[in-house]
C-alpha cells in the first residue's frame, strides 16, 4: 500500500548515491554511543519486560529472574481475573473525560491570548503556572486542600465532604488532572491561531462578519489540527499519569480511582507479583498503542523529504 | 493600524475580559492558597483559615528538620544534572546523524524516538528493578539505592527524548556551512565541534532542561530506586504527608513551604528559558 503511494522515493536514494559525497562518507559510527546505550537501557529492558510477563516472577525468585519457572500466558488470564479490565475502563475514561474537557478551556485560553494588549505576557505567563508546576508538587497541594478537615471544604461550608476516597474520589482525579493539564491544549491551539493568516481577519472583517460566525467558521478550522494533535498526546499523558493519583490518593489507591500505572505499581511493588504485574503493563502498552499508532502517523517523521538538498 | 487591530480581534471584549479574569481566577487561587498557607503556621492551616491570622517564614526555616529536604534536592540536583548533560551530548550527536544521512533502519528510529516517549512508565520500571536488584547477585554490584542505578534508569526516557527535540531542531539548520566546511577538509568530529555545537547550544540547552525536568518531576522511579539517603526531592516532599500521620498535628504549612521550594528549581528555569522552552514543548509534545 505505502509503495504504491510512493514511487519517487525508490529513485531518491539513487540519485543521492551518485551525487553523494555525504552519503559515501556517512559517519554512522557516530550512532554508536547513543544508539548502543538505547539498545542496552530502552530495548533490552523492553524486551525483557515481555520476557518477565511470560514467567512467574515473585520476591523470592526476584534475584534469580533468570532461573524463574516458564509459565507461558498465565499471568495474562490471571490479570484479567485481578481487576485489569475494570482498571483500563477507569484509565480510559479518567483520560478521555479529562482531554475532553480541557479542549474548551485550552482554545478559550487561546483566544483570550491572541490579540496583544497590556499585560497580556502576564496572563500568558499566569496561564502557563499549572503546566510549568511539577506534577507531584501539584498533587501535593490538591491532597492538603482536599482533605476533610482542608480549605475546600471549608469554603464550601461543609466539613463531612470526602474529595479523596468514597465515590467523589474518581471526579477528584479528573478534576485536579484538568486543572494540571490544560495549558498544554491552550499552548497548542496558540501555536495553531499563529498559523491564521492576516489576510484571514482582513477578509472576513470586510465581509461584516460577526465574532461568532468568524471564530466557529473561520478560526476554528485552522486549530482543528493542531488540537487534535494536542489531545492525542494529552490522552497518552492522561493514561500513563501515575504521580497524580499516587500522591492524591496513596498505594493502594481507592478502587474507582485504580488506574492502570496504580494497578501494575501496586500488583509489583506491593503485592510483589512481577510476572503478573509485566503481563498487566504489556496489555496498557497495547492500551496507549492505538493512541501512538495515531500520533505516529500524523506526525512529521521523515526529514529528507523536505526542502534542503538531497 | 488600530483598524487592522480591530479586525484582527477574536472575542467581543467583555467576553474577552470574563474569561481572562476566570482563568486566572482558576489558576491563581490555588496559587495563592499555597504562598498563604506556606507563610501560616501549622495549627493556622490545620483550622482552615485561608487567610493566616500571622504570617511568619516559620515554616521555611522548620522544612530542613521535618525530612531530609535539603538532602532530597541535592540529590535531585546532582542526579537531574547529570542526565540532562549526558543526555542533551548524545542526543545531539545521534540526532546529527539521523537527520543529515541517510541509512536503513532509520524511519524506524525515528519512529522509536517519538514511540518511547508515551511508553507507560510502570513497563520500563518494572524490568529496570528486576535487572538492577539482580545485579548484585549476578554481578556482584549493589544498584538499587544508588545514586547511579537512578541515573540510568532517568537515561530511558531522557536519552529518547532528547535526542527526538534535536532532531526537530536540527532538521531546520541549514547546511551550507557544514557543507563549506567539509570542502575545506573539515572532518565530521570537527564540523560538530565547531559548526552543530555552537549553532545549536540553545536547543541544546533546551534539550537538557527537559531531561532535567523529566528527573525532577519524577516520583515513580525515585519511589522504588532510592533509599533514604539518596531520597529525591520528591520523594522528600512526600515525607511531609507521612510526617502528619504520627504526629498529633499535620504539617500543612510546612508541606505548602516545602512544595514551593520543590517548585522553585522549575520556575525559575522556565522563567530563564520561557521563550525556548514553549517553542519546544509544543514541538516535543511532552511535559
Amino acid at each position: 500500500m505505502t509503495t504504491l503511494i510512493r514511487p519517487p522515493d525508490k529513485t531518491a536514494p539513487k540519485q543521492q548515491r551518485r551525487r553523494g559525497v555525504t552519503e559515501r562518507q556517512r559517519p554512522l559510527w557516530l550512532l554508536t554511543p547513543g544508539g548502543v546505550l538505547m539498545i542496552l537501557i530502552v530495548l533490552i529492558p523492553l524486551a525483557l519486560a515481555l520476557w518477565i510477563s511470560l514467567i512467574d516472577l515473585d520476591q523470592y525468585s526476584l534475584r534469580r529472574w533468570i532461573e524463574a519457572p516458564f509459565i507461558g500466558f498465565a499471568n495474562y488470564t490471571e490479570s484479567f481475573s485481578s481487576g485489569l479490565l475494570h482498571s483500563i475502563w477507569i484509565s480510559v475514561s479518567f483520560a478521555v473525560l479529562s482531554t475532553v474537557a480541557t479542549v474548551p478551556i485550552g482554545i478559550a485560553a487561546a483566544l483570550v491570548t491572541q490579540n496583544a494588549y497590556r499585560g497580556r505576557g502576564l496572563v500568558r505567563a499566569i496561564f502557563l503556572i499549572p503546566y510549568v508546576l511539577p506534577s507531584f508538587v501539584v498533587s501535593t497541594v490538591w491532597r492538603t486542600m482536599l482533605q476533610p478537615d482542608g480549605i475546600v471544604n471549608k469554603v464550601l461550608g461543609d466539613g463531612s465532604t470526602l474529595w479523596l476516597s468514597g465515590p467523589r474520589a474518581y471526579w477528584t482525579l479528573v478534576l485536579v488532572e484538568i486543572w494540571a493539564a490544560w495549558p498544554f491544549i491552550y499552548l497548542m491551539a496558540l501555536a495553531g491561531l499563529q498559523s491564521v493568516d492576516h489576510e484571514v481577519h482582513e477578509a472576513s472583517a470586510v465581509d461584516g462578519a460577526t465574532w461568532w460566525p468568524k471564530l466557529y467558521k473561520v478560526i476554528l478550522p485552522y486549530l482543528r489540527g493542531p488540537v487534535l494533535l494536542a489531545c492525542l498526546l494529552a490522552t497518552l499523558n492522561h493514561i500513563n499519569n501515575f504521580t497524580l493519583p499516587f500522591v492524591l490518593f496513596g498505594a493502594p489507591a481507592p478502587d474507582n480511582v485504580n488506574v492502570m500505572p496504580m494497578l501494575v505499581y501496586v500488583t509489583s511493588f506491593q503485592s510483589l507479583r512481577f510476572g503478573l504485574s509485566a503481563a498487566m503493563a504489556v496489555v496498557s502498552l497495547i492500551l496507549v498503542a492505538i493512541p501512538l499508532f495515531i500520533y505516529l502517523r500524523a506526525v512529521r517523521l521523515d526529514v529528507h523529504d523536505e526542502g534542503g538538498r538531497r | 493600524m488600530s483598524a487592522s487591530a480591530e479586525a484582527q480581534r477574536l472575542l467581543p471584549r467583555p467576553l474577552l475580559v470574563v474569561l481572562t479574569a476566570l482563568l486566572c481566577a482558576i489558576v491563581l487561587v490555588p496559587v495563592l492558597y499555597i504562598v498563604l498557607a506556606s507563610l501560616n503556621s501549622d495549627v493556622g492551616v490545620a483550622s482552615g483559615e485561608f487567610w493566616p491570622s500571622s504570617f511568619s517564614l516559620h515554616s521555611y526555616s522548620r522544612i530542613w528538620t521535618t525530612a531530609d529536604l535539603s538532602n532530597g534536592i541535592l540529590n535531585s540536583l546532582i542526579v537531574c544534572g547529570v542526565t540532562a548533560v549526558a543526555s542533551a551530548l548524545l542526543g545531539t550527536t545521534t540526532a546529527y546523524v539521523l537527520v543529515r544521512y541517510s541509512f536503513r533502519g532509520r524511519l524506524t528510529i525515528l519512529r522509536g524516538l517519538v514511540g518511547l516517549q508515551s511508553i507507560p512508565g510502570t513497563l520500563m520500571l518494572l524490568p529496570v528493578f528486576v535487572l538492577f536488584s539482580s545485579a548484585g547477585n549476578y554481578l556482584g554490584l549493589t544498584v538499587v539505592g544508588t545514586r547511579w542505578g537512578l541515573f540510568v534508569a532517568y537515561l530511558t526516557f531522557a536519552l529518547p527524548f532528547s535526542t527526538w527535540v534535536m532532531v526537530t531542531y536540527l532538521r531546520g539548520l541549514p547546511r551550507e556551512l557544514e557543507e563549506a566546511a567539509r570542502t575545506e577538509g573539515a572532518s565530521t568530529l570537527v564540523i560538530l565541534r565547531r559548526i552543530i555545537f555552537p549553532l545549536s547550544l540553545p536547543a541544546i540547552v533546551v534539550s537538557g532542561i527537559f531531561a532535567f525536568l523529566l528527573g525532577w518531576n519524577d516520583v515513580l522511579f525515585a519511589t522504588v530506586l532510592t533509599r533514604p539517603e539518596t531520597h529525591t526531592a520528591a520523594v522528600a516532599l512526600s515525607i511531609f504527608g507521612s510526617a502528619q500521620e504520627g504526629g498529633a498535628l499535620p504539617v500543612y504549612s510546612q508541606m505548602m513551604a516545602a512544595s514551593l521550594v520543590c517548585a522553585a528549581p522549575v520556575v525559575i528555569l522556565y522563567l530563564i528559558f520561557q521563550r525556548y522552552l514553549v517553542g519546544g514543548l509544543t514541538a516535543g509534545g511532552v511535559k
